[in-house]
């Protein structure tokens, strides 16, 4: 098993089973261990849906097909020299410049082909494959919302409570998502402007059994809901801060991510943002038929990349790169081949885009094949199911344990490495260059150390800055590899401490920053 | 799993004609599922009249008045005239505030025929044809109300002919891309919409491309069969309306091989006429008749079809339908008429949505703009966005698909209403009656509470004054202490008889402000209380 993995495993395994690392029965260690990764737990993921089916090939475009792209679209595709190289062959629409800049800076994710087995070109039926992750016509629960049942079983009933105060999910603008359509509720709270106040008047109200009933129930849950989450998002939205100048007050979807900065500056505990781009089903009039560069398609990508840009730009300026990414999907991609109507037809697969500083590689899939006759109604082949890019998501970013994201899918899951970038690549790198490393760090309510070792005794501290032990995390022989030591920091108080590791081969130390 | 399995279900699937008790409940809950507000009178009419008479009013459709000019931008029909056959401007701008105003005068218009509405299931079936052949606005105003015009020629006429019409009216040709299918590029929008949302519906896909109904090779040879449909005269400075033309040279003239979903019949060349040949094919599946009812059922009966709905209920308004060659009046009196549909346990099964909502206040307290035409214009058009705001743009359905609420499970109606739209509603019904009115025009749009309280059983009398106002507001009976609390706010926590003493001088004094005013704001109390209540969202 390779460390990185090994490591990942520790963080995720649970408090009631005793675990050894390299011999050492970790239940005999006198600090009792901490059972479960904090780092996913303030982590906020944004959903941008692409709505109508996106024209992939001219969004996304494989330069080595370009030849072959001009024979199947030559009225939609876009001159080769306007294309905005990423790699040697693959380049973006000209107009998406900001999202250019962002792959070049490491914070832009494509991966290609995605899709499903035997797709469907009805919108309404893909979109609901799309927001149930489930190719099952009878399953209507969201992808987000069966992830969300298993973590609050019972909601809505008793939400919110002093444990989880804020909305699960937000989706902007007057319509909650599929995606978090859960058993008994959606876990979705729409939402078109967080400052505005809510104070509705709240009803007592009988659930009689009939359908009658039912929506009562619905309602006067709602409404204390909204009242409560309502006063959350409020109290966010005045705590909280935007700082970038790129967003463009006449762009909507920047308006909305900067709501959604907003509220994450503030300190709201939403994990996850919804967004919605209409217009993509672009039959007709794609393009300009004087320019193919510009046009309804190329309004459309204009909008999504400056506001992801801007969207970006704010968060590294408000320090929050690392706790916050995204992805757009889109119920279809369009045929190859272009119509008369300077447009495209609904189509089969097609790229989606991750965006943050946590994304681990910059294409993921290989570049579609085009062939150089048109097949009619023939659309792009699937590569990547999106099921797998799902569960990779939740597996990668929420650090759900793989054991319990089986489940939540039909398939037999693919796990791809899409967005696990933060979880330990920066520690990892941190610690070839210094031997010991705390993570995460600073730290709330624990931390970990990870040290290398010969067979000798160890025995690691805390101590504050006065020279005075306040912890003590290991005392022992141990054997030699590099080990990883996790330990709770519930007791000590806020400010900067040092982790003493003394071992016979020579000790070390680091600093470790206790937050609340 | 299905979250409402716990739901008691109803009690009789019969579609034999109801017979039971004929009461203000029965009768207002007709009117409530086929009008958006009817007043207490028009229920106690009801109750008086029966159910066959009643049924038989609300299946009439009116002659209605055309949609006037109330904006001076419209550059060529005068204020106060219509312009539904007015040629525009030749001068692109003035086309487009031409355009402007007349998208405004129709949104307008089309919310006063709602707020209007006769004893009649128009306004009504005139939604869920919107929703069913959900075109949008096209560029040119007449198109859109040839379009509106259209639906409602047909609201209660032959589907099939329905379908005929809407497959080559110059609104559906621009919206599905008709308009551009042609031989030299079939587009395959309008064909895929046809066959998926309009006519036999999508089942589950059951193979590649094979929807259990029709298959993609379907959908590319309808497209085929569909070419050589232009629209001309769009903002046209000459034509009185923009029309559909059929241009042969564009349509293809090959045979066409439709799927075995069809008997894998061959649909051969006959130019203009041959989508209606198409149409006659597609309406040989009986599928057909079951998709549709089963919309129709949604609509007005309650959108969870049980499995027990799906075999008792369906099949036989399918037949019905069949049996009178897609009519859609027999299957809409059948149903209104059924035992099923007065069965108690489906009262209050789905939420209002935005335009019932504001006009199941605005109507049913028989209040509405009433200023001039520009004001009232604006106001209707005050109403039209607010439908929007809560999700409901009567003219732009959010897809082709129509309303979520009426299609995606499991929460249908329960859409309607989230925390954002909660919000808005219970902020319009302070607006629109104790606030002091929307503003509009220097003018205030709220309801007429005199008005109301007037229209009552027996105003006097604060008893009956809230129980009428159940009657009316709420789908089923409230609480005893629910309705204590509403009498409490009408009375100020006086004995009833205080009650009594201020609507009697009120009504002694006609004009006296003194009088009329504690009245009318009692009433509005409660009107802000009851449309804030969760059973006020149902019908």
């Amino acid at each position: 098993m390779k460390r990185r993995n090994f490591v990942k495993n520790v963080s995720l395994a649970s408090v009631a089973a005793p675990f050894v690392l390299k011999d050492i029965n970790f239940q005999a260690i006198e600090k009792k261990l901490f059972n479960y990764s904090k780092s996913a737990e303030d982590r906020v993921f944004v959903i941008i849906r692409l709505n109508g089916g996106n024209d992939g090939l001219n969004t996304v475009i494989p330069l080595d097909q370009y030849d072959n792209l001009m024979i199947q679209r030559p009225n939609v595709v876009v001159p080769e020299t306007s294309i905005l190289s990423l790699t040697p062959t693959l380049g973006l629409h000209p107009i998406m410049t900001g999202m250019q800049s962002m792959f070049n800076n490491g914070k832009l994710s494509i991966v290609q082909n995605v899709g499903y087995p035997e797709q469907n070109r009805s919108h309404f039926r893909s979109m609901d494959i799309w927001s149930t992750g489930m190719l099952d016509i009878n399953e209507t629960r969201g992808w987000l919302g069966r992830q969300f049942d298993n973590d609050y079983p019972n909601y809505p009933e008793d939400y919110p409570n002093a444990t989880y105060p804020d909305p699960f999910a937000i989706s902007m603008g007057y319509e909650v998502s599929a995606t978090c359509q859960g058993l008994m509720a959606n876990f979705s709270q729409a939402l078109e402007d967080p400052f505005a106040a809510v104070n509705l008047l709240s009803s007592t109200v009988v659930n009689d059994g009939t359908y009658f009933g039912s929506h009562m129930e619905y309602l006067s849950t709602l409404i204390d809901q909204t009242n409560s989450y309502g006063a959350q998002i409020n109290a966010a939205a005045n705590a909280g801060n935007t700082l970038s100048t790129l967003y463009d007050a006449n762009n909507p979807i920047a308006v909305q991510l900067r709501y959604v900065a907003q509220m994450i500056s503030g300190g709201l505990k939403t994990k996850v943002y919804i967004l919605n781009i209409n217009g993509f089903d672009t039959h007709n009039a794609q393009v300009s038929s004087t320019d193919t560069t510009a046009g309804e398609h190329a309004n459309l990508l204009k909008t999504l990349s400056d506001a992801v840009t801007a969207f970006q730009n704010d968060l590294q300026l408000l320090g929050l790169e690392n706790r916050v990414a995204g992805m757009t999907f889109s119920e279809f991609g369009r045929q190859i081949a272009s119509n008369a109507s300077d447009g495209t037809d609904h189509g089969d697969a097609a790229p989606l885009f991750l965006f943050g500083s946590c994304i681990n590689s910059g294409v993921i899939g290989p570049n579609p094949t085009i062939g150089s006759t048109v097949v009619d109604q023939a659309g792009v082949p699937m590569q990547i199911d999106f099921r797998d890019i799902y569960a990779s998501i939740l597996k990668d970013w929420f650090e759900v344990p793989m054991a319990d994201i089986q489940p939540l899918f039909e398939q037999t899951v693919t796990f791809y490495q899409v967005l696990g970038a933060c979880n330990l690549r920066v520690e990892d790198e941190e610690f070839e260059r210094n031997r010991i490393l705390v993570f995460p760090n600073p730290a709330t309510s624990a931390s970990s150390v990870r040290f290398d070792a010969q067979n000798e005794w160890v025995k690691i501290e805390v101590y504050d800055l006065t020279g005075r032990s306040v912890a003590l995390v290991f005392d022992g022989n141990i054997e030699q590899g590099t080990h990883t030591i996790p330990f709770e920091l519930h007791d000590l108080q806020a400010g900067e401490y040092i982790v003493f590791v003394q071992k016979e081969s020579g000790s070390q130390q680091t600093k470790l920053v206790k937050v609340k | 799993m299905n979250p409402d399995l716990s739901i008691e279900e109803p009690v009789s699937l019969s579609m034999v004609p109801y017979t039971g008790a004929w009461t203000k409940s029965e009768a207002a809950h007709l009117l409530r599922r086929t009008m958006f507000g009817a007043t207490n009178q028009q229920i106690l009419d009801a109750v008086s009249n029966g159910m066959n008479t009643t049924v038989a009013s609300l299946l009439q459709i009116p002659v209605i008045s055309d949609p006037l000019t109330y904006d001076s931008n419209d550059a060529t029909s005068a204020v106060g005239t219509t312009w539904i056959t007015s040629v525009y401007p030749s001068d692109v701008t003035n086309a487009q505030l031409t355009e402007n105003a007349r998208i405004k005068s129709l949104a307008a218009w089309i919310m006063k025929r709602v707020n209007t509405e006769n004893l009649s299931i128009a306004e009504k079936m005139c939604v869920f044809w919107q929703n069913h052949f959900s075109a949008t606005v096209a560029s040119d105003a007449r198109a859109t109300y040839n379009y509106h015009m259209l639906l409602r020629s047909h609201a209660l006429g032959n589907f099939k002919q329905m379908v005929k019409d809407v497959t080559i009216d110059p609104c559906m040709l621009l919206f599905l891309n008709g308009a551009t299918n042609t031989l030299y590029s079939p587009n395959e929008n309008y064909a895929r919409e046809l066959l998926e949302l309009f006519t036999i519906g999508k089942g589950p896909q059951i193979g590649p491309g094979d929807y259990t109904n029709y298959k993609e090779e379907d959908v590319a040879a309808g497209a085929k069969i569909l070419t050589g449909y232009l629209v001309d005269g769009l903002r046209s400075t000459t034509l009185p309306s923009p029309v559909a033309t059929y241009t042969s040279f564009l349509h293809d003239t090959s045979t066409k091989q439709l799927s075995t979903h069809f008997g894998s019949v061959t649909v051969p060349n006959a130019g203009a006429n041959e989508y209606s040949n198409y149409i006659d094919i597609i309406f040989q599946q009986p599928q057909v008749a079951t998709y549709i009812c089963t919309k129709l059922y949604r609509y007005f009966v309650n959108y969870d079809l049980t499995p027990a709905v799906m075999t008792d209920v369906i099949p036989e308004m399918a037949a019905t339908m069949i049996a009178n060659n897609y009519d859609i009046l027999p299957v809409v009196e059948q149903l209104l008429k059924s035992e099923h549909f007065y069965d108690v346990s489906l009262r209050g099964s789905i939420i209002r949505g935005p335009i019932e909502l504001l006009f199941g206040m605005f109507n049913a307290t028989n209040s509405g703009p009433n200023f001039n035409l520009a004001i009232d214009s604006e106001m209707y058009l005050t109403l039209y966005w607010l439908a929007e705001s809560m999700g409901q743009a009567y003219a732009t359905p959010p897809s082709v698909a129509g309303w979520i609420e009426y299609y995606q499970a499991p929460a249908f109606s329960k859409l309607w209403v989230n925390s954002t739209h909660i919000k808005t509603r219970f902020d319009i019904a302070n607006y629109i009656t104790v606030y002091p009115g929307i503003p509009v025009g220097g003018q205030n749009l709220k309801l007429n509470a005199l008005a109301f309280v007037d229209g009552l059983s027996l105003p006097s009398d604060p008893v009956i004054v809230i129980d009428d106002m159940c009657d009316v507001f709420f789908p089923k009976a409230i609480s005893t202490l629910q309705k204590t609390t509403l009498k409490f706010i009408l009375t100020n926590g006086q004995p009833d008889f205080e009650w009594t003493i201020q609507y009697n001088d009120y009504i002694a004094n006609p004009g006296n402000t003194t009088f009329s005013n504690p009245v009318k704001q009692r009433i509005e109390f409660v009107l802000a209380r009851i449309f804030q209540m969760p059973e006020f969202q149902t019908i």
